[in-house]
């Protein structure tokens, strides 16, 4: 099985961060009530842009395998929080709820 | 104020089976100047080809509204809704927790073209929510049509957000008014047609946003098609 944790801007789509384009360590971390993601990102644009989003983020995870559908997740950011440490150069996004689906399930 | 933004000066993106001009800021197109107005976030003119469309993706916190200006669009969403609708209709999606939906060009003959129209919802963390609702194309005629409201109004899909969307279909020479109550703010998109708003000329495609306005004069120099949003 294949992950892969994605963060976009949930206007249009905008990718802020994809874990097959950047092999950095993640962390997902099931709370009492939600999700908590850790990603050790470096400082820079994209960063600064999420962060200046970090009301509309979109957050997945994919999961795609050989003998079956692909599985896609997406978790729903209401309040966060959305925090970036800069000295330990991690990102963390608690989400609150989150929808599992299969996207073949969809008629085209 | 009127501030216009001509349609010339508009970002588009071709994808082959999409045309899309969006008036503010979308997916890879990002100008920081350009991000909503008021609640508004998102107006898209889209173009889809026969039996294409949007795949499976979520929203959350948004009340998006489709209106279709030519063709059909086939909605399906993880609520069990699946609708196909075509102009005189109108579609509202409260994404509210979180949604999952398509949304295709239902002929596999004819182009597709509607207005995504995205807003602020008035409260965040609702139920998502959906409703599709039609109206009569004959009443566009020389006046003011409401096909969305957040006030109860007849053959209008509710949303969750302070504001109402009309559409209107003015004939040459003719003109129309409309009152505007204290502190509201308004959009127009001019969809065909030539058109003037308090004297101030618009071109097909041109977008007007308006703040502090007591009246808007309508004055149609050709025969318009435009869309009226009435926002907080």
């Amino acid at each position: 099985m294949k992950q892969t944790f994605q963060v976009k801007h949930a206007v249009g789509g905008r990718m802020f961060f994809d874990s097959n384009k950047l092999d950095v360590p993640y962390t997902v971390e099931a709370l009492e009530r939600g999700w908590r993601f850790t990603v050790n990102l470096p400082q820079g644009p994209v960063l600064e842009d999420l962060l200046a989003n970090k009301n509309e983020l979109n957050v997945f995870i994919f999961q795609e395998y050989a003998d079956q559908p692909t599985l896609k997740t997406w978790y729903y950011v209401k309040d966060g929080p959305v925090e970036y440490d800069a000295d330990k150069g991690s990102l963390t996004i608690v989400t609150d709820s989150r929808i599992e689906y299969f996207p073949h399930e969809y008629s085209v | 104020m009127i501030d216009v933004f001509p349609a010339a000066e508009r970002h588009s993106a071709d994808l082959g089976w999409l045309r899309s001009h969006p008036s503010y800021s979308f997916g890879a197109y990002n100008d920081p100047a350009r991000t909503g107005f008021s609640v508004m976030r998102v107006c898209n003119d889209d173009y889809l080809a026969p039996g294409r469309g949007f795949g499976a993706h979520p929203h959350s916190d948004m009340e998006i509204v489709s209106i279709v200006l030519n063709g059909l669009i086939r909605h399906e969403d993880n609520m069990g809704n699946s609708v196909v609708s075509s102009f005189g209709e109108v579609q509202r999606m409260s994404a509210g927790t979180g949604v999952i939906h398509t949304e295709f060009n239902a002929s596999e003959e004819t182009e597709l073209r509607l207005l995504q129209l995205w807003f602020m919802p008035k409260e965040r963390g609702l139920a998502p929510s959906y409703e599709a609702s039609s109206f009569d194309v004959d009443k566009l005629h020389n006046a003011l049509l409401p096909v969305v409201s957040s006030h109860e109004l007849e053959n209008t899909a509710s949303i969750g957000q302070d504001m109402t969307i009309y559409l209107s279909k003015l004939e040459q020479g003719e003109e129309l008014a409309y009152p505007v109550e204290t502190g509201r703010k308004q959009f127009i998109y001019l969809i065909e047609g030539v058109l003037e708003v308090n004297g101030v000329k618009l071109e097909i495609g041109d977008t007007a946003q308006i703040d502090a306005a007591d009246e808007l004069a309508f004055a149609a120099v050709t025969p318009a098609f435009f869309m009226l949003i009435d926002l907080p």
